[in-house]
């Protein structure tokens, strides 16, 4: 095998730490979505209403039985053909923060869930106001599980920014590609990407940990 | 569970029917999507056994007491689940081949699902073999079965139960894993849609049907890993 | 007269800083029943499980007949013993655990037979054979396809002292066999160790908190306490008329909690 390192510097790294831009742009703005769409389903699928709550769970389970790719590229097509022209980026973002705001929902509900009864009924017994009992009593107490749930998303949604490749967005996996396909070259451009990943989530999965430990030290004290 | 599981195939069934007597098209994209639920079959299976065999490698060697077994272990499942599939099929296909090792599209997708799936596997497995309660394994010292015996007879038995829902879970999510195999020129469903999509434009009918198959194969490996469960957990359960 | 079956010489038992057992010389003679009593903490379960090699000692010798079990002779230095040394001495040896650590995905009759079966190479019928034997005399014949799950706890501990039989040992280790036991099981399952203890065709190293127990099946009885063996002697002499300070504050604890 032959390695050329001038290549590398050159135009391999120059062109994936632009595409870098767009990967960290997809992978927050989706991670920002999930959270907020994560919470609206959550809420919907607990709703009193049996009939949405229904559709709201085998909602989730559609999706969640589908692959993320699919969902990129069905919401890539259709969009157009309802007449929203978005950009791929876009509709790629969308299709990432829907697919992974069932999880986060699903990190809400079990979050919530390992409250003990007993908490809800203390607070009831003491009389604070159901805002009170979330703020005060409820989320400091279901934080620790969530986070680290969230945060290991995070790490997921990162890595999964690469299918948006497959629909012509130009992040690093496509910059690779595209590199890969220009110069008849693939071994520098794939190689570094696998390294940009590599470096990213070894070093975001030691942080999540790092948040973990400090959440379960603040909860005993 | 098996009245789901009836309802699913039925709820496919007239599903398909639906589709045919609307889309009258169907009968132009419907062969060639077919052909890509082959692929996509084949590749899940061959990887799902890939998958298997790697996580109880990983997840065994992790504990080794052997420390360059331990650490083969280790690089193996942070290599893979530190990148992603995407890039490790690109890898397989388009670099591997720098280093003289060439690979058919099946394989190279085989491969990269099959060996990134074994990563995360890996931790399903030696979970499992942890949460056997360490008596067990001083119970077979005792008796003097080897270490070997102890294993395979008493340790794997006992961690099996555990896994099974993990590892459900995680082949539901390999079977999904598989659409990414266009990358390395296979066509698979997810492909043959997109295709067939750019040949006819029918993206609601096409993506439908697509994402029905894939829902009917989950379905499928749910109702085969409790089905699993069932069996394998029978004597845990009290009373006669 | 032949050796004792059981030597500890030495022995040097520690994690990290804290010794477990300090150079503890101990002697079991071949089908003698010793009862070893002491308080928690106090190292007696430790004997055992270095016995059975569940845990290794960082000092000394224990010897099991004429043989080391922890060191072996090669041409004429000793050496750390290899795997199959140890599970050769090992063979003699069975063990009978507090929690009783059955194989839960197996019934009564397969804990029996699988040792036997798979070390031993007996045939499937001949173990089962004995196996059979052993269960009827626990008295469980017909519990022998019941899983451990459907079995009560003295039940369990039953099959469990079955498991060790099958293997034909020559000595036999119970550690604290009554103490995970509700009250009203606790009979059942001494009333097998006393068969066994009577039969005298077993080595038994019982370690207990039943000291009216200890008292009436045990040739000898020892008492541990920080790591050491303080006092040993003829049962009625330990419980009659102990000697140590330590010894007598222990009973008389164990006595006012009666």
């Amino acid at each position: 095998m032959d390695w050329r390192w001038d290549f590398t510097f050159d135009v391999v790294i120059p062109r994936l730490w632009e595409a870098a831009g767009v990967t960290v742009y997809a992978t927050v703005a989706s991670f920002l979505l999930a959270l907020v769409g994560g919470l609206i389903l959550m809420l919907l699928k607990t709703s009193k209403n049996r009939m949405v709550s229904f559709a709201v769970t085998e909602f989730i389970e559609l999706i969640r039985a589908t692959p993320l790719l699919v969902q990129i590229f069905f919401l890539f097509f259709l969009l157009p053909e309802v007449g929203i022209t978005l950009p791929p980026l876009t509709s790629g973002i969308i299709a990432i923060a829907l697919y992974n705001s069932t999880l986060c929902a699903e990190v809400y509900r079990a979050g919530l869930q390992a409250v003990p009864r007993g908490q809800w009924e203390a607070a009831m017994a003491l009389n604070l106001s159901t805002y009170r009992t979330f703020r005060r009593i409820i989320i400091p107490q279901s934080l620790p599980p969530i986070v680290p749930a969230l945060g290991n998303y995070l790490i997921a949604i990162f890595k999964e920014t690469p299918l948006l490749s497959f629909v012509a967005v130009g992040e690093i996996m496509h910059a690779s590609k595209l590199i890969g396909s220009e110069y008849y070259r693939f071994t520098e451009a794939v190689t570094i990407a696998g390294v940009f990943f590599l470096v990213m989530s070894l070093v975001s999965a030691q942080l999540v940990r790092l948040v973990e430990t400090y959440l379960q030290r603040s909860i005993q004290r | 569970m098996a009245g789901r599981i009836i309802a699913v195939v039925a709820l496919t069934a007239f599903l398909c029917g639906i589709s045919f007597a609307t889309f009258s098209e169907l009968r132009i994209f419907l062969p060639a999507m077919l052909r890509g639920a082959v692929v996509t079959l084949q590749v899940s299976i061959l990887s799902a056994v890939l998958f298997i065999v790697m996580s109880f490698l990983a997840g065994i060697a992790k504990d080794s007491g052997t420390r360059l077994v331990r650490w083969l272990a280790i690089g193996y499942i942070e290599v893979f689940r530190g990148t992603s599939l995407l890039v490790q099929l690109f890898w397989l296909y388009f670099v591997l081949p720098e280093f003289g090792i060439v690979l058919s599209p099946m394989m190279a997708g085989v491969l990269g699902v099959g060996l990134n799936f074994g990563a995360y596997g890996a931790e399903i497995v030696r979970g499992a073999m942890l949460a056997v309660p360490r008596g067990q394994q001083e119970a077979s010292v005792a008796l003097n079965l080897s270490d070997r015996a102890c294993l395979i007879r008493i340790v794997i038995p006992q961690a099996v139960v555990v896994m099974i829902p993990g590892m459900t879970n995680l082949t539901i999510e390999l079977i999904k894993a598989t659409a990414l195999v266009s990358a390395v020129t296979l066509v698979d469903i997810t492909y043959a849609s997109v295709q067939q999509n750019q040949l006819h434009y029918r993206t609601l009918e096409i993506f439908t049907i697509t994402v029905m198959l894939y829902y009917c194969f989950a379905q499928f490996i749910r109702f085969g890993g409790s089905a699993l469960e069932d069996r394998f957990s029978r004597h845990l359960r009290r009373g006669h | 007269m032949k050796g004792p079956k059981i030597r500890f010489e030495k022995v040097l038992k520690a994690y990290g800083e804290l010794k477990v057992l300090e150079d503890l010389d101990f002697h079991v003679d071949e089908n003698e029943v010793v009862a070893i009593i002491g308080p928690s903490g106090s190292g007696k379960t430790t004997v055992l499980r270095v016995l059975m090699t569940l845990e290794g000692i960082q000092g000394g010798t224990i010897f099991v007949g004429d043989e080391p079990l922890n060191v072996m002779r090669k041409g004429d230095r000793l050496v750390p013993a290899n795997r199959a040394h140890v599970r050769r001495i090992r063979s003699k040896i069975g063990m009978v655990f507090q929690s009783f650590n059955l194989f839960p995905h197996m019934t009564a009759l397969e804990n029996c037979i699988e040792a036997p079966v798979q070390t031993k190479g007996l045939s499937k019928s001949e173990a089962t054979a004995e196996s059979l034997e052993l269960l009827a005399m626990v008295g469980l014949t017909d519990k022998r396809d019941h899983y451990p799950s459907q079995l009560s706890g003295g039940q369990q501990q039953r099959v469990a002292i079955a498991r060790a039989l099958a293997m034909r040992p020559e000595i036999l280790l119970f550690d604290e066999p009554t103490s995970a036991l509700d009250p009203e099981m606790v009979g059942e399952v001494l009333n097998v160790i006393r068969d066994l203890a009577r039969s005298g065709h077993y080595t038994i190293l019982l370690v207990t908190h039943q000291m009216g127990f200890a008292r009436e099946v045990s040739d000898r009885v020892c008492f541990f306490d920080g790591g050491v063996m303080v006092e040993e002697g003829a049962p009625d002499d330990i419980f009659g008329n102990p000697q140590n300070d330590r010894l007598r504050h222990f009973l008389s604890k164990i006595l006012e909690a009666t």
